[in-house]
């Protein structure tokens, strides 16, 4: 049977923020494994996907680029997706999978990710590329890949949002 | 009172806040529902999410045509204090509703120690603990699992116990509770229904029934938190026959009722679909007893991409050969239960095995690869003489020169339980415990021993054979944060002996042995099995006669003769109940 390589693009929110890395890769297995698609395992004795995702997240942070890999033995196309959505808890949603090449590496690919800070008040750090939206003020900084992530509260701010995954495309 | 919005504030100051946020995939938000009831575990989400009686009743209430069932779990001591200091009452994870905001709170009480639990949840949730101080506008509050086989300790918390199976009473307690009417009418009706004990108003209650094997949940809530067990469940068989005469279970979850090995593979798939889950447990009291087990093992081979696991710890080959069957190459660990060291004991507590038979049994453990193994032993037993103890030693030695790399033995202090056999019997005190314990530390250089605390024995025992006078017992240890007691981090026995003190506690009393003529708290709770037929069995204990398992022929404990059940087993007939009369059967008058 023919393997495929799929890179998937996943946000996670609302009260799902507050998984954990490890909670979050076993709730996207799950929610995997009940489209029925057929999905490679890993070797061992536990069941289990083979799942590689990008950088994990610390608990509590909105992520809207989320990544991971996974290789299946069957097409997935967009109304399979669809179907797979519908499988996900409130909160978790798959945004595209697209078909990548068997040297495909997410680390490679990634080259860092851009994060959103929200503040309630106008934070004191003058560092941060600012705008002020209403009645919150938020701050984009630029993370390089697997280097630290700036942590809820850290700033001051009230909310952390991953936004956005830049990638080079050295793939 | 918007949880919800509150909650943001402090889920991100909490360990693991998983547990809290609710909204697990497969649970269910039903609205627009006449009557609303929350179950609630009173231990932590972890614990109660792997306990599978709860999500029987959830999946039971939620396909009703008019009632909605929601849950909750008792936070960590962090979160507790995060929800005090915003004012975040104790809330349910599907809608996010205080509980006082519903109908029925339904707790379930799985072991004694969660007792204190129980008042925390209901002061979480601005609910008065005492049930006469619970007027109309309260929910009503009610209890239901194994440990309401002696609602006496908790009897000034609860309005109505349910004892057995619930699949149906649920229903009829919620059909009554939405007729309407004031608290105490309400209670009046619930006390005619078959389980149902209302303290103050039944003087008896009897078990409720289900003569064959329910309809089982597929659509398991998955969590998100690594729960204790974290997988699906389908429940293989109730009720156990073997007889063990310490063990409460098997005597309050009689007859045994089987389901055949085509609906458990249906259910398997299913659950597997609907859910996700990679692992299926194969839940029940002994599972290596299911007459269909070796066709149930060679169908579900057919399930591709989930293992199976199975809770069994009897100490026989066959037990040995399913762990062999569930575990493929990847032997770690096999757990074993032979209870006793000696031959004599073994047969005082009825366990129905040889020690030849045990060692045949580990023998082939050891041949199919298993290197690591853990025992599980209890000190304390009836008639338990230094010689018996010094056997569990002598059996940990001749284990670890069979050539287990790791042997470990857990050592726990006997309790005994209401409705048993040994319910007549006395428990050990923690210095005499501790005495046992040291005649075989001289086996620590063959196994790990692990020694419970025997105070926490004591503390369950006083809980489990208590009367309504060890409610006081409760509330105090609750008020002095005595809450998680189960959890090491959290045990504190010094302050459990000092309210014991405090409030008089006649320790011997509980603690010694009684008689057939003795009153219990328990004794108005009618399980089925005859009090008369548990001394009788406490006799022969006494003596080391053996008693056979009812399946092979019926013994005459009474509860198929008194509520028109009998085994029932998926491959073959089993013998029919005896006709004895009542008289006949419950021995001494009784
Ligand atoms: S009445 Fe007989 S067959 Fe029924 S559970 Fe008791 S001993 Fe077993």
């Amino acid at each position: 049977m023919n393997q495929i390589k799929y890179l998937f693009h996943y946000k996670k929110y609302g009260m799902l923020r507050y998984l954990s890395h490890l909670e979050t890769m076993k709730m996207i297995d799950r929610a995997l494994r009940r489209t029925g698609i057929e999905l490679k395992q890993t070797e061992g004795f536990h069941q289990r996907t083979k799942i590689s995702f990008a950088q994990a997240l610390p608990t509590g942070i909105i992520d809207l680029a989320g990544l991971f890999v996974v290789t299946t033995f069957e097409e997935i196309d967009v109304s399979r997706l669809k179907e797979a959505n519908k499988l996900c808890p409130r909160g978790c949603e798959f945004v595209k999978a697209e078909k990548v090449d068997e040297k495909f590496k997410l680390s490679r690919f990634v080259d860092g990710y851009e994060f959103k800070l929200i503040f309630l008040k106008e934070p004191e750090d003058a560092s941060f590329d600012i705008e002020k939206k209403g009645e919150i003020w938020i701050a984009r900084i630029f993370r390089s890949f697997n280097s630290s992530i700036p942590k809820n509260g850290e700033y001051g701010q009230f909310l952390t949002i991953r936004s956005q995954a830049i990638t080079g495309g050295a793939n | 009172m918007n949880v919800l919005k509150k909650l943001v504030n402090v889920l991100d100051k909490v360990q693991k806040p998983s547990r809290y946020i609710g909204g697990e995939y497969n649970s269910v938000r039903k609205k627009d529902s006449k009557i609303n009831l929350c179950l609630v575990f009173p231990d932590l989400y972890d614990v109660g999410m792997s306990h599978f009686g709860m999500s029987i009743l959830y999946d039971v209430v939620n396909s009703s045509s008019f009632a909605s069932c929601e849950r909750a779990y008792l936070p960590w001591l962090d979160m507790q204090e995060e929800m005090k200091k915003e004012g975040i009452p104790l809330y349910s994870l599907e809608s996010y509703r205080p509980l006082d905001k519903f109908d029925v709170i339904g707790f379930t009480l799985q072991y004694e120690m969660s007792y204190p639990n129980v008042l925390r949840a209901l002061k979480l949730a601005n609910i008065p603990i005492h049930r006469n101080e619970r007027d109309d506008t309260y929910p009503i509050v009610i209890a239901g699992g194994p440990c309401t086989v002696n609602p006496a300790p908790m009897e000034e918390f609860i309005d109505a116990f349910f004892v057995g199976d619930g699949e149906e009473g649920i229903i009829e307690m919620l059909k009554i509770i939405n007729e309407g009417g004031n608290k105490r009418h309400k209670l009046e009706k619930l006390s005619t229904i078959q389980g149902v004990y209302v303290p103050g108003i039944s003087e008896k209650a009897s078990k409720r029934f289900v003569s064959r094997m329910p309809n089982a949940p597929t659509a398991q809530i998955v969590p998100y938190t690594n729960t204790i067990h974290d997988r699906g469940v389908v429940e293989i068989l109730r009720g156990c026959t073997h007889g063990c005469r310490f063990c409460q279970a098997g005597m309050i979850y009689r007859p045994v009722r089987e389901r055949s090995y085509q609906e458990i593979v249906d259910l398997s798939r299913k659950i597997v679909k609907f859910t996700g889950y990679e692992e299926i447990s194969l839940l029940s009291l002994s599972s290596a007893d299911h007459s269909q087990i070796k066709e149930l093992m060679s169908h579900l081979k057919e399930i591709k991409n989930v293992s199976f696991s199975i809770p069994s710890t009897r100490v026989d080959a066959l037990s040995v050969e399913l762990a062999n069957a569930v575990s493929g190459v990847r032997k770690s660990g096999i757990t074993l239960a032979p209870e006793a060291g000696s031959q004599r004991l073994m047969d005082v507590i009825n366990k129905g095995i040889t020690e030849e038979q045990i060692f045949e049994a580990l023998k082939h453990a050891k041949n199919s690869g298993w290197s690591r193994i853990k025992l599980y032993f209890m000190l304390g037993l009836p008639t338990e003489s230094d010689e018996d103890v010094m056997a569990i030693g002598e059996m940990l030695q001749k284990v670890k020169k069979m050539g287990f790399k790791n042997v470990s033995a857990t050592l726990g202090v006997f309790v005994p339980k209401p409705h048993t056999p040994f319910q007549f019997a006395s428990q050990i005190e923690p210095e005499e415990a501790y005495r046992r314990y040291k005649l075989i530390s001289w086996a620590h250089k063959y196994a790990k021993i692990n020694f419970t605390d025997p105070r926490k024995a004591l503390i369950e025992g006083v809980l489990s054979r208590g009367d309504s006078s060890i409610g006081k017992v409760i509330e105090k240890a609750e008020k002095k944060n005595l809450v998680f007691p189960d959890w090491n981090e959290t045990f504190n026995p010094d302050e459990w002996m000092k309210i014991f003190e405090e409030e008089n506690v006649n320790l011997k009393r509980i603690s010694a042995s009684k008689d057939v003529k003795d009153v219990f708290p328990w004794d108005k709770i009618d399980v089925g099995v005859l009090k008369g037929y548990l001394w009788l069995e406490y006799q022969k204990a006494l003596k080391g006669t053996l008693t056979q398992d009812c399946r092979n022929g019926c013994t005459g404990c009474g509860v198929c003769q008194r509520f028109g059940v009998k085994n029932v087993l998926a491959g073959r007939k089993a013998p029919d109940p005896l006709k004895v009369s009542v008289e006949k059967v419950s021995g001494e008058g009784i």
